[in-house]
This record gives C-alpha cells, sequence and structure tokens, in this order.
C-alpha cells in the first residue's frame, strides 16, 4: 500500500522525467562534455586519443596574444556597437512615437534590415564596400564633387573593424527601436498630460518621466544585444575573413578556427568556457541592475 | 497581359530548364577506356566544393546511368570542406563515397584511415575499365597528392598552380617600351625575377587622366594586385620564398622561415602592394580575377584557369591580348631559381567507410582520366590541366581561346608545372599554412615588419609541432622530404 501522497510524488516524478531526460541529454551532457574537454588536450587533426592535460588549455588562452586581440575587438564591437544601436534605436523611436497614421509604413520600412538573414547583409554590404565598383565610396566621391576619396573599408586596418560595426549597427538598430518604441507606447499618456501641466517641457518629461520608465526595457534590449554581439561570427567570416591581418578576428571566429579548422578540441573547449563565463558575468550584472530598477532603487 | 507575360516567362524558363541541363563539353574521344560493368541501381554520394567543379558529374549523367549508379551530389562551401569532411569521417557517418578535397589535406585524411588505398582497384583487369593511366599524370601531382606513404588514395582531377599572366598588348606596344627603356635603361619585357617585377609594377601604375598605349586612362590603372586576403596570401608569398631557397622547416621540423633570404621574399610582397589597386587587401580569387580580366592591371599571379576566362569575350576586356609566363624567381647563385606554388588543386578519393566503393573508385576514375579533357578544357568548370594528355591536345582547347592561343597557353601551363611547388601536405598543414597566412597579412596590412611577423610564424609553428606531436610530425615531414627530392624540389 503507498500512501497518496507517494502516488502523488511518483506521478508528478513520471511527468517530469521525460523533460529532464531530455534537458539531460541536449544540454546538460554536452555542457559537462565540453567543459571535459578543456581540461584535455584532443587533436583531431592527427588522433582521437584525449589525454588530461590540467589547466594548460587556460593557460595557453591567458598567454594567446590573437585569443586577447579577438576578446578586444570583440568588447570593441560591443560597447561601442551595442551603444550606437541604443542611441539611435531610442531616437528613432522617439521619432516614430511621434508619427501619426503613416507611422506603420515607416515602421516596416524600418524594420527590413532585421528580417534579412546575416549571410545576405554579409554579401550586400561586401559589395557596398568594394573599393572600385562600391556604391559607397562612389556616392562619397560624387557629393563631395571628387574632392574626397573613401578609403578602401574592409582592406584597412583602420577601418576594417568599423565597417562589421556598421552593419552589425544597420541590422540590429530597428531591434532596439522596436523595443524601445513598444516601451514609449505602454506610458499612460496621463502621466506626459500632467508633467506637462505641471510646466515640465518635452525634455523635461523626457528625462524624469520617459527614460525611467524604459530603462527596464532598455536593459533587456541591451542585454540581448550585447550576447548576441559577443558572438559575431557571420559578418566576421563574410565581409573580411578575419582580416587584414588579425584586425578584424572577434573571440567566436577565432573559436570557429580552431575548432572546425585546426580541430584543436581541447583548447576550443577552454575558449568557449571563458566566453561562456564572459556572457554569464555581463548577463549577470544586467539583471542585478534590472531588478533594482524594477524595484524602484534606480530612479 | 500581365497574366500572358508571366505564362510566357514560365514557359520560356521550363524550355530552358533542359537546356541548362544538357549544357556539357562535346566528347572528344581522345581517351580508349571501357564503362564498369552495371551495379544495378546503387547511389554513389559525391561531396566537394560547390559550383562549377562539380559541373562534371553533371555533364557525364549519361554515362553513369549505364554503369548503375546514380550521383547524388552534396555540395559545401569552398572554404568548408575541411570541417565538413573531417567531422564526417570522425563520427564515422558514412554520408560519403567519393570524396573531393585539397590534396594538402591527403596527409590528415590518409594517414588516419579515411580514405581507401586505390591500388588493387586501379590494378584490376581490363586495364581499359580500371586503369586511370597514374603515369600520364604529372609527377608533383602524382607522387605529392594523390599518394601517402607510397599507396594511392587518392586521383587528380584539378591541377592547381600559379602563373604569371600580363596584358601583351602592353608589352609589346612601342610607346611602352620606349618610356620604359628611358626610365629604366633596359628593354621591357615580362619580369624574369621578383626585383624586374617591382621595377615593371611601378612603371605601369598610372592615375586617371595620363597616358597607356597611346589612351587616355578613366579610371587608375595598377602594376599588378597580390590575393591579399586571407586564406592564400601565404602561396602567393611562398611563390617568393621558395624562390629564394626558402626551406619551409630543416630534418627536425625546426623553421627555416624567418631566415634572412624569408624576410627579403616577403619584404617584396610589402614593396609590391605600392603598385596595387587601394583595396587590394581584400582581394581574394574573385576580386584578383576580375581586376585583371576587367583591364585593371598590367600583370598578375593567378591560377590557371584565369587565362581561359581572361580569353572569353563575353566576361572579359582583355580577350586576346594576355600572355602567359613563368611565375619570377629570385637569383640565387648566379641563377634565377623559378618556384609556382601549387595551392588549392582538387583530387578525388573514396572514404573508407563506403558502402559502395567499386562504383566510386568508377565514378572516381571516369572523372579524373576518362573524360577529364573534355572536363579541363571548356569554360563550364574551373579545372586546369594535370596529365599529359591535357598539354598535348591544344586542339580541345582551341574552341575556347583558338589555335594559337591555345598552344601558347599550354606551353605556359607546361613551364609553371615545370616550376611547381607544393602546398605543405603533412597532417596539420592547415595550421602551419594559417599561422603563416595570417602573419603575412599583418605584415602587408603594416601591422608588423616582415621580420616580426616570420619570428612570430616560426614561434607558431614550434607551438604546432609539439602540440600535435614533434617525433610524429618529424617523421611525417621526412617522409614528404623525400618525395620532394624525388622530385628535385630540395636537394
Amino acid at each position: 500500500m503507498f500512501s497518496s501522497s507517494v502516488t502523488r510524488r511518483r506521478v508528478a516524478f513520471a511527468f517530469v522525467l521525460p523533460a529532464f531526460v531530455l534537458l539531460l541529454a541536449i544540454s546538460i551532457y554536452p555542457l559537462l562534455r565540453t567543459l571535459g574537454l578543456a581540461f584535455s588536450s584532443l587533436e583531431l587533426t592527427v588522433s582521437p586519443a584525449e589525454s588530461f592535460v590540467g589547466f594548460d588549455n587556460f593557460a595557453k588562452a591567458f598567454q594567446d596574444v590573437r585569443f586577447w586581440n579577438a576578446m578586444g575587438n570583440t568588447l570593441v564591437l560591443v560597447i561601442v556597437g551595442v551603444a550606437i544601436q541604443l542611441v539611435l534605436g531610442v531616437g528613432l523611436a522617439l521619432l516614430l512615437s511621434e508619427i501619426g497614421f503613416t507611422r506603420v509604413v515607416w515602421l516596416t520600412a524600418l524594420l527590413l534590415p532585421v528580417m534579412i538573414a546575416p549571410v545576405v547583409s554579409g554579401f550586400q554590404f561586401r559589395v557596398i564596400y568594394n573599393d572600385t565598383f562600391g556604391p559607397l565610396n562612389y556616392l562619397i566621391k560624387t557629393i563631395s564633387g571628387g574632392f574626397v576619396t573613401g578609403p578602401p573599408w574592409l582592406a584597412d586596418t583602420r577601418t576594417a573593424l568599423l565597417t562589421i560595426m556598421m552593419t552589425d549597427v544597420w541590422q540590429w538598430t530597428p531591434f532596439m527601436m522596436l523595443l524601445a518604441l513598444a516601451g514609449l507606447e505602454s506610458i499612460p499618456v496621463e502621466l506626459t498630460e500632467a508633467a506637462e501641466v505641471d510646466g515640465a517641457g518635452y525634455w523635461g518629461a523626457f528625462w524624469r518621466i520617459k527614460i525611467p520608465i524604459l530603462l527596464p526595457v532598455i536593459v533587456i534590449g541591451l542585454l540581448i544585444r550585447v550576447m548576441d554581439t559577443f558572438k559575431t561570427f557571420d559578418l566576421v567570416f563574410l565581409l573580411t575573413g578575419g582580416g587584414p591581418g588579425s584586425s578584424t578576428e572577434t573571440i567566436a571566429f577565432y573559436t570557429y578556427l580552431n575548432g572546425f579548422r585546426f580541430f584543436s578540441m581541447g583548447y576550443t573547449a577552454a575558449i568557449a568556457f571563458i566566453q561562456l563565463i564572459v556572457i554569464i558575468v555581463i548577463a549577470r550584472i544586467f539583471l542585478v541592475v534590472q531588478k533594482r530598477m524594477r524595484g524602484g532603487e534606480i530612479q | 497581359m500581365l497574366k500572358k507575360v508571366f505564362f510566357l516567362a514560365v514557359a520560356l524558363a521550363l524550355l530552358a530548364l533542359p537546356a541548362l541541363a544538357q549544357d556539357a563539353p562535346p566528347r572528344l574521344n581522345v581517351v580508349d577506356y571501357d564503362l564498369c560493368g552495371d551495379f544495378g541501381g546503387v547511389t554513389v554520394t559525391v561531396v566537394g566544393d560547390a559550383g562549377h567543379n562539380l559541373a562534371p558529374y553533371h555533364f557525364w549523367a549519361d554515362d553513369f546511368a549505364a554503369m548503375g549508379i546514380t550521383i547524388e551530389i552534396i555540395e559545401v562551401p569552398f572554404a568548408d570542406v575541411y570541417q565538413v569532411l573531417k567531422t564526417e569521417f570522425v563520427a564515422g557517418s558514412g554520408a560519403f563515397d567519393v570524396v573531393t578535397f585539397y590534396p594538402s589535406y591527403i596527409g590528415d585524411f590518409a594517414g588516419n584511415g579515411y580514405l581507401l588505398p586505390l591500388d588493387d582497384l586501379m590494378a584490376r583487369e581490363p586495364a581499359s575499365v580500371w586503369d586511370p593511366n597514374m603515369d600520364d599524370v604529372l609527377a608533383p601531382f602524382r607522387e605529392l597528392y594523390n599518394k601517402w606513404g607510397g599507396q594511392t588514395y587518392a586521383l587528380t582531377i584539378d591541377g592547381d598552380v600559379l602563373v604569371m599572366m600580363y596584358r601583351a598588348d602592353l608589352f609589346s606596344n612601342e610607346d611602352e617600351k620606349a618610356a620604359f627603356m628611358e626610365q629604366y635603361g633596359r628593354e621591357l619585357r615580362p619580369p624574369e625575377t621578383w626585383s624586374e617585377w617591382l621595377e615593371v609594377a611601378e612603371f605601369f601604375t598610372r592615375d586617371a587622366g595620363e597616358t597607356l598605349a597611346g589612351e587616355v586612362l578613366t579610371q587608375p590603372f595598377y602594376g599588378t594586385a597580390e590575393f591579399g586576403r586571407r586564406g592564400f596570401s601565404y602561396a602567393w608569398y611562398l611563390n617568393r620564398a621558395a624562390s629564394n631557397g626558402v626551406m619551409l622547416f630543416d630534418e627536425q621540423m625546426n623553421p627555416g622561415i624567418n631566415s634572412p633570404e624569408a624576410v627579403a621574399a616577403l619584404q617584396n610582397m610589402i614593396d609590391t602592394l605600392k603598385f596595387a589597386p587601394p583595396d587590394v587587401l581584400n582581394f581574394g580569387y574573385d576580386e584578383l580575377r576580375d581586376a585583371f580580366i576587367g583591364g585593371q592591371l598590367a600583370m598578375v599571379v593567378q591560377w590557371t584557369d584565369v587565362p581561359k576566362k581572361a580569353a572569353d569575350p563575353s566576361i572579359s576586356r582583355i580577350a586576346g591580348k594576355v600572355g602567359v609566363g613563368r611565375v619570377p624567381g629570385f637569383e640565387v647563385g648566379g641563377e634565377v631559381a623559378h618556384r609556382s606554388m601549387m595551392p588549392v588543386g582538387r583530387v578525388v578519393g573514396v572514404a573508407a567507410d563506403s558502402d559502395v566503393p567499386e562504383a566510386a573508385y568508377c565514378v572516381a576514375k571516369h572523372i579524373a582520366y576518362n573524360t577529364s579533357l573534355e572536363n579541363v578544357s571548356t569554360s563550364l568548370t574551373g579545372l586546369d590541366p594535370y596529365r599529359m594528355l591535357h598539354l598535348t591536345h591544344p586542339e580541345a582547347f582551341a574552341p575556347l581561346m583558338g589555335q594559337e592561343n591555345a598552344e601558347a597557353y599550354l606551353a605556359g601551363l607546361q613551364v609553371a608545372l615545370a616550376d611547381g611547388y607544393p602546398d605543405l601536405f603533412i597532417p596539420g598543414a592547415a595550421q602551419y599554412q594559417d599561422a603563416l597566412d595570417i602573419q603575412v597579412n599583418r605584415a602587408l596590412a603594416g601591422e608588423v615588419s616582415a621580420q616580426e611577423a616570420l619570428d612570430a610564424v616560426a614561434a607558431a609553428w614550434n607551438e604546432i609541432t609539439d602540440r600535435l606531436g614533434r617525433d610524429t610530425q618529424v617523421a611525417f615531414w621526412q617522409q614528404a622530404l623525400e618525395s620532394y627530392r624525388a622530385l628535385g624540389l630540395v636537394k
């Protein structure tokens, strides 16, 4: 005889079991396997034999100039690129919130870049940035009456990373705009009207009412974009291949090279885990900030 | 009205489909062969880099059907061939029967047992069915790209080698010849050495508004360009380094890549960029080809399919104006040593875990030998000659470029192949190449000096060798050196 509570627990366990097994198979096991690999040497180029090497792979990563260069490039894209997306996105959302019946048309047009696959936008911009027949340098030359010649965007170490950032900004600013617009739409009209009655003016209402209410939404948008930009691969692969030199290698691209070109699986696992830790720390910071905002600690 | 236009367009498209499917070069009937017997409806899965180089499997679909073979083609991006094949091989998925790959991976694939040794199949009787006539394959391809450890694992289908091509019309122009004589005190001719290369490149580099061969330029014109984008810039560098006597490694795999000769070779390549288009560091195969056949450059080093493209007036502005010659060299011991790198190339092998190895071999042999002259002499593929059979049949190339140009093209090719210098093909080749490529690229981009770049390569190569296992890597390298010596590539 089983008590009814034991039976209930077993039924509950039976219901949870498939999900638990699935999670174990597709999420927990690969993660643990990768963690195990990070402490091993597995050079598939020469042999499938795996040997334990302790923290060697992590030590190698911290001494690897190329790893730090890739990390630096990634952080530039994350910090500068996402900041530009934020400013432009919020600005566009404010403009759209002021527009009347043509807003749908503008919104649809502005959202087009988000709908395009990054692979396609990569090819588009490879043509746009082309020094010889690309429209960008043609426009620069035409507008300046022939006095200014555009740089070889993808072939110059000073501009190559910028081109990747510009492409990313073009593609993902509409995403930030959409989130900000949704946030603006949720602000009760009474609040802004009351502010106006109190003589706050447009910018007063913007800084004291709209921005505080928007902040939690913006933080979530930033978190999504930061995590996404941290994994930038496709644009680098298509536009520059990591060059010229190593000037546009991102951490995701460098991980790909080690994993799928060199099949150096232990080292790849180690640098993948370092990335995971960095992303978790960033996400944690954002979530704490967002929680404090919701709790009203940040005004 | 719109409806009518729409239906007309659809009808025309449908009519065009069979025409496209049947687009194949005519049979030349030069090779005597018999097809393999009927395999009774097996499917052979072929994998290779996407695009026109897989077209022969469509050209000869009727032949495969006659052998009772259905071909299933899996196309993968050019840059992903190694990763896709390696992943499937390691997983033991048995996904492919015929694998097309770049021969620098033969040490990796054959050495790890992923490929079937072909010697037994090649020796079967009757020879007209099974023998791919390997003696006819040019020695560097046969000995370095098809064999591993003395056994044959692959058949060449694409004989890539780099060759110099130049604007013959400009080099023979009397005004230009006189101007060159006045400026440099010697005859204008296609450069024999890398220092002449710099002079000629400098001479032909002109701004818009200046005159070239009697015509006022509307666009800037450049002396040359390089493969500046990451991927193969190392090969354009090794043309120079190998000719300057640089050995990649000594017998014990100590790198020789940062010697003074190696640095001088890289400095020459850096100096060349002054006479190249401003975006040369983003020039890959396509950009380099288009700049040349678009009439933007005086000379270039490129793969041997480019002269075929340059001869096609539908895509080229310089059809009939192209000369083909030896890649320049450095003077070593009073003589100019020429070296032409042989990057990429394509070979086909049979996967060791194929369920239909005989049928797969028959498919590979049909492409690599029976129909090879047709496959390399058409502009419908990017495949290049690799057999004496190809070099001795200019008439096969004549419909594309005319008999005279075809003879000149094949003669130039023969010389380039005689200078041929192979890609590194020991296990780990991709890592060694990448380490060299990125540092060459950094030096070209001005991030580091030539010496700093090559010192970094030497350090990276030592790290790779230690990581992969120095003893085994040294053994592989010494095996490769034997092949190099047998071909007279090193002493």
